[in-house]
């Protein structure tokens, strides 16, 4: 792998803008799909950006993930392919929640490509808002030690900050790179070509970066495994579950802001599914002494583990949207780790490797029929 | 989207107990395990109804779901009747290689195996539920998994969701 040293002495956002300038100037993009700081200043959204003077304001690795990117691609791609070149810039979760949606075909790759950063991890949406110079300067240490307090729950354990295992074209690394500097990467062919139409030379040796990603991810593993088996105690069975939900509001915020759950009418929204009439309601209250209201709690939150289980790419969007703070990514984490070594399958890593529930072999999983 | 039937189907069939069984938060007796059954249409279904007609011997225990296919069996399916405290859930369909929609059954096994692996995972009994194969042929098959399977159930003892307030 070859990259090319890039200078970023006004910060990684400065430095990545200046190249997907070039990147439009030398007309292989027609558009960047890119975060950029709203005019109050609290807070981020996806632009499309088709003027590149806009380039020099956006901020292609802010501090925090208010709205997940392939949520952004989804509404971008919705009737189809695009007819433009786009350049999506993304977080490595973002890039892989678009490859499974568009397994689902509700986002269309054609004509899409996508750049990826080294991500440290994001802040809480709700901290940031509250107060965004001293966030904002908290991220830059993150960014400069790679690593610091403040980070979401799911980020800290996060081993897919990087692009092994991401489909991209093109990658910043920022790991372990000299202060003021970091690498930028074509990943895929496609990639490659681009950076050398911009004029960017890529030939040096960047396994000195690859070495520091390496060590930065068997970190974040060996956190992975140790936060999943200590949640794993506390959240077994019914009881401790019910527990770790109890806080829970049934506002599903979790679910629309979850960049994968993507059916336009939902299974919890349709009332004959889960609304029953009062006989029904009095007659499990007289079987159980009560019932709880609002009620099919858990059957909500463990059957979206059943739904997104297999895809969750572990971005903590529900987690960062829930307004009462339960640990919703984190016991995605664990249970969606599972299924997912079950059928050996990463979300994300390839459009080529079909979701499992879509596919089958005639002879395996034995273990789970009988006879 | 989810058929209507079948979920208004589970709800009344959880809710409104046999006459006979007795739950045990009624202060019923001796404990009877409820089992909910989705059978498949083609095999299951057919095996169940030849059980019935050659009057074989097997416990009161189980709703039967008639279902099109095995694999229309979501994860949710399950759930939901384990929580609304089923002792036990079967999902019973053609052998593998015998669906009548040629491959259905293969899906189904992915899905239960994704089933049973996240009620491990969370760490509640997975040993509630089950898949097996049961041809139209097959009434003694069928008596012999629903009495096994209300054996394995009665050892479980009732499903502590049947009590569960706040779910």
């Amino acid at each position: 792998m070859t990259g090319a040293t890039i200078q970023a002495k006004n910060g990684v956002n400065g430095a990545v803008s200046a190249v997907l300038k070039s990147l439009k100037d030398s007309g292989c993009v027609d558009a960047v799909l890119v975060p950029t700081r709203v005019k109050s200043g609290e807070t981020f959204v996806y632009l499309l950006i088709r003027n590149p003077k806009m380039l020099d304001s956006c901020a292609p690795l802010p501090p925090v993930m208010p709205v997940q990117g392939a949520r952004a691609l989804q509404s971008l791609t919705r009737h189809g392919k695009v007819e433009q070149t786009v350049l999506c810039v993304m977080r490595p979760c973002e890039v892989r929640a678009s490859i499974e949606l568009a397994k689902r075909r509700q986002v269309d790759l054609e004509n899409v490509l996508f750049m990826s950063l080294d991500c440290p991890g994001a802040l809480r949406t709700r901290d940031y808002v509250n107060d965004p110079e001293a966030l904002d300067k908290r991220y830059q240490g993150i960014l400069n030690n790679w690593e610091g307090d403040g980070l979401r729950p799911t980020c800290e354990t996060c081993v897919h900050f990087s692009c092994e295992d991401v489909p991209v074209d093109l990658h910043v690394g920022l790991v372990g790179t000299k202060e003021e500097e970091a690498v930028i990467i074509g990943v895929s062919k496609r990639g490659e070509e681009l950076l050398d139409k911009a004029g960017i030379e890529c030939s040096e040796d960047v396994s000195a970066w690859q070495v520091e990603v390496e060590k930065a991810r068997d970190k974040k593993a060996g956190n992975r495994s140790k936060v999943v088996s200590e949640l794993k105690d506390k959240a077994a069975g019914m009881d401790n579950l019910g527990l770790l939900f109890a806080d829970c509001i049934n506002c599903h915020n979790c679910m629309r802001v979850c960049p994968i759950c993507y059916c336009r009418q939902c299974f919890f929204d349709s009332s004959d599914q889960v609304r029953l009439r009062a006989e029904d309601y009095f007659a499990k209250a007289q079987a159980r002494g009560g019932i709880r209201f609002p009620g099919d709690m858990m059957q909500f939150h463990l059957g979206r583990i059943y739904h997104m289980g297999l895809s969750c790419v572990g971005c903590g969007a529900c987690e960062d949207g829930c307004p009462m703070d339960v640990p919703v990514s984190q016991v995605f984490a664990f249970a969606g780790d599972e299924v997912q070594k079950t059928f050996d399958y990463v979300p994300g890593r390839s459009t080529d490797e079909p979701i499992p529930t879509l596919t089958y072999e005639e002879d395996e999983l034995h273990e789970y029929e009988d006879a | 989207m989810a058929d209507d039937g079948a979920a208004r189907q589970l709800d009344k069939e959880i809710l409104s107990p046999k006459p006979g069984i007795q739950s045990p938060a009624e202060g019923g007796g001796d404990f009877q395990p409820r089992i909910v059954g989705f059978l498949c249409n083609w095999c299951s279904y057919a095996g169940a109804d030849l059980a019935g007609v050659t009057r074989l011997k097997m416990p009161p225990s189980m709703v039967a779901i008639r279902v099109m296919c095995s694999s229309r069996v979501d994860p949710l399916f399950v759930l939901k009747a384990f929580l609304a405290g089923a002792d036990g859930v079967l999902v019973a369909g053609c052998h593998p290689g015998d669906c009548h929609y040629q491959t259905g059954n293969y899906y189904t096994r992915r899905r239960f195996a994704l089933t049973l692996k996240v009620l491990e995972e969370l760490g509640l009994e997975a040993n509630r539920v089950r898949l097996s194969w049961v041809s139209a042929s097959e009434g003694g098959r069928f008596a012999e998994v629903v009495t096994e399977f209300t054996e394995t159930i009665r050892k479980a003892g009732p499903n502590p969701a049947k009590t569960e307030v706040f779910l």
